[in-house]
């Protein structure tokens, strides 16, 4: 678990350029580490790298504001992929 | 309190940079005064509109674009005044939806040829007009932001607009809006022009970084014309006219 929240950390870190650590609950959106477009792109990501299918309705607020809401989502897909 | 003042003289010159922070200061302080006073500085945006999706894969094709037309009963979810609308539609603009599953998700509308600003006293008029558009009102629905919405909705109209033969879309953005500059930065603009304008009741002062430069006008039927050219796009822009040969 805390694996999967450490290279969510690692891969916005890298991709998004933004060098200090991020907590797991920080407000990604509202601090400006991600916008519409870095969205689509973790999203792309996080199907690659977890291998999950998500859909367009799952590219919300809710799902993406923070490190522990994505991975709130990645546990929901694999188990209703189970 | 007093650190609360200060953080709001120095925010606008933290997000803006000095000269927009002390411009954006001066709207505010003007319009304070009155709401017949006003500074508004705009920046006119080109984007190319690329060959290829902005986004891949499945989400690509996630969302669907129609045209909403009039007395559709999307405009009943759309913001602006019903009267505005209309008169939108009696100029030849056009208004396409993005839609997932079925829903609305966001809107935005496209004038052809020219578009008349609605807060300023001038139009815009499109210098190739064969191969742009002004794109205006992009509107995405609060339950949509930060998701899908924009990016979904752009890639869509970007189809549709490639399909029709049209290569630029010109924008005009508030200086403010930071969200929005940030969002536009992703589609690879350039700035065309920077206009300036201040109004004090029916006198209108508007000064652009395009021909003619200079306006002064006392009613409103009075209004500059602005033609927007793509060239800022440099080497694209001048590519694409040598293929069809007519590299001006």
């Amino acid at each position: 678990m805390s694996n999967d929240i450490d290279r969510l950390r690692e891969y916005i870190r890298t991709e998004m350029d933004y060098p200090d650590h991020i907590e797991a609950d920080v407000d990604l959106l509202k601090g400006d580490i991600l916008d519409s477009f870095s969205i689509v792109q973790l999203a792309v990501w996080i199907e690659e790298t977890f291998n999950l299918e998500l859909e367009a309705e799952d590219l919300v607020r809710d799902n993406l504001y923070s490190l522990d809401s994505m991975l709130n989502m990645i546990n929901n897909k694999r188990a209703s992929a189970n | 309190m007093l650190s609360d003042q200060i953080q709001r003289v120095i925010g606008p010159f933290k997000e803006f940079g000095g000269f927009a922070g002390t411009l954006y200061i001066l709207d505010r302080l003007l319009s304070s005064l009155s709401p017949q006073l006003r500074l508004q500085f705009y920046e006119m945006m080109v984007q190319p509109i690329p060959d290829q999706p902005i986004i891949g894969g499945r989400f690509a094709n996630s969302i669907d674009i129609r045209r909403i037309e009039p007395g559709a009963p999307e405009i009943e979810l759309m913001p602006a005044r019903k009267d505005i609308i209309m008169s939108r539609f009696a100029q030849g603009a056009i208004c396409l939806g993005g839609y997932t599953k079925g829903h609305l998700i966001g809107y935005i509308w496209l004038s052809f040829n020219s578009y008349e600003e609605d807060e300023i006293r001038c139009t815009y008029v499109l210098e190739d007009h064969a191969h742009s558009v002004f794109d205006f009102d992009l509107y995405i629905l609060p339950e949509h932001r930060m998701g899908i919405g924009f990016i979904g909705l752009w890639n869509g109209t970007n189809k549709y607009l490639r399909e029709q033969g049209i290569r630029y879309t010109f924008s005009r953005l508030t200086r403010y809006n930071t969200p929005s500059r940030k969002s536009h930065a992703h589609l690879g603009w350039k700035c065309v022009a920077r206009v300036f304008s201040l109004k004090m009741w029916c006198l209108e002062i508007i000064i652009a970084g395009i021909f003619p430069y200079f306006s002064i006008s006392f009613n409103r039927n009075s209004r500059v014309q602005l033609t927007l050219s793509p060239r800022a796009l440099g080497f694209q822009h001048e590519q694409h006219y040598r293929q069809r040969g007519t590299l001006k």
